[in-house]
């Protein structure tokens, strides 16, 4: 007599995410690339050396110890025109953060869709693909599309020659 | 006989004007469902549906086939897009009912604009049959 294979429920692998918002548009990051959620305090102004349109995005910087953190505005980033900032997320694979207008919760997606090929445009690069939340779909977001290591680098080129000057707490806004 | 031009085409209407897809790139018209947005800058892509499960994105080729002042869309014409050996649903928002018509297709004669793959000669009407990679084509140039 054949043994009959115990039969295991099949769950689909689920990954954890972060909801956040920025202007009335909703996001997910994978909750393993962000290493902390925080205000805004502390924020320094930032004005990027170099004239090039891509980096114009980077309006602030954080200082974390011995690192300097460079922050992303994300709604720039999106090209959404109004956001009332309140949360940085920054991130674990290097030293950026986001700034966004909420952070809405902790969610588990089972399938990250692809983003269909009609997309073509910048999006293809900022987005890992598209998550089932409820009734709603979210892009995921590529942690690395918020800075290319090459713009770090050339961030830090302007770091070094002392751009950044303090911004008073409150003063940070869209 | 049956000419090799011979074919089933799907008719949808943007506002006065009807066009036509051939019949085996069409999967289904949906009613209106809830277009969901987000950031992109993927020119005439107005967002994504989701249809039982799976993720649809919408392309909204009315600006480019009747001009800005293309009337309310009301339902989605689901049809097949090629990109390489992959194909993919696409939703196209039309205006009103589509109905299926089998007609020969008459080579582009003229001026007409790329995407128009061929004619169609019904009673007192001229539909141009689209070519859906074309148009798209067109859109991400403009």
């Amino acid at each position: 007599m054949q043994k009959k294979e115990a039969r295991r429920p099949r769950t689909a692998p689920r990954e954890a995410v972060i909801l956040f918002t920025v202007g009335a548009t909703g996001f997910a990051i994978a909750a393993g690339a962000v290493e902390e959620i925080r205000g805004l305090e502390g924020l320094a102004r930032f004005a990027p050396p170099f004239k090039l349109r891509s980096l114009a995005r980077v309006k602030h910087t954080l200082a974390r110890g011995k690192k300097t953190c460079f922050v992303v505005d994300a709604a720039a980033q999106f090209g959404i025109a109004a956001s009332r900032d309140t949360r940085l997320l920054l991130l674990r694979h290097a030293a950026v953060a986001v700034q966004v207008e909420n952070v809405a919760r902790m969610a588990e997606i089972a399938t990250l869709h692809a983003l269909p090929r009609a997309f073509t445009g910048d999006e293809r690069r900022w987005y890992r693909g598209l998550a089932q939340v409820g009734d709603d779909v979210v892009p995921v977001v590529a942690p690395e599309a918020f800075l290319t290591a090459a713009e770090i680098s050339l961030l830090h080129a302007g770091g070094a020659q002392g751009a950044a000057r303090e911004v008073p707490e409150g003063a940070v806004s869209a | 006989m049956t000419s090799a031009n011979a074919n089933s085409f799907v008719l949808f209407p943007l506002g006065e004007k009807r066009f036509a897809l051939p019949a085996e790139t069409v999967t289904e018209l949906a009613r209106p469902d809830r277009l969901q947005t987000f950031p992109h800058t993927t020119p005439l892509v107005a967002g994504v549906l989701l249809r039982r499960g799976r993720v649809v994105p919408v392309c909204d080729f009315a600006a480019v086939l009747v001009g800005p002042q293309a009337p309310l869309r009301k339902f989605y014409l689901i049809a097949n897009r090629s990109f390489g050996s992959v194909r993919e649903r696409t939703a196209i928002p039309v205006t009103g009912e589509c109905t299926l018509t089998s007609s020969e297709m008459l080579p582009p004669t003229g001026k007409l604009p790329p995407y128009v793959c061929g004619l169609l000669l019904l009673q007192d009407e001229i539909v141009e049959v689209l070519d859906l990679e074309r148009l798209a084509a067109v859109e991400a140039r403009a």
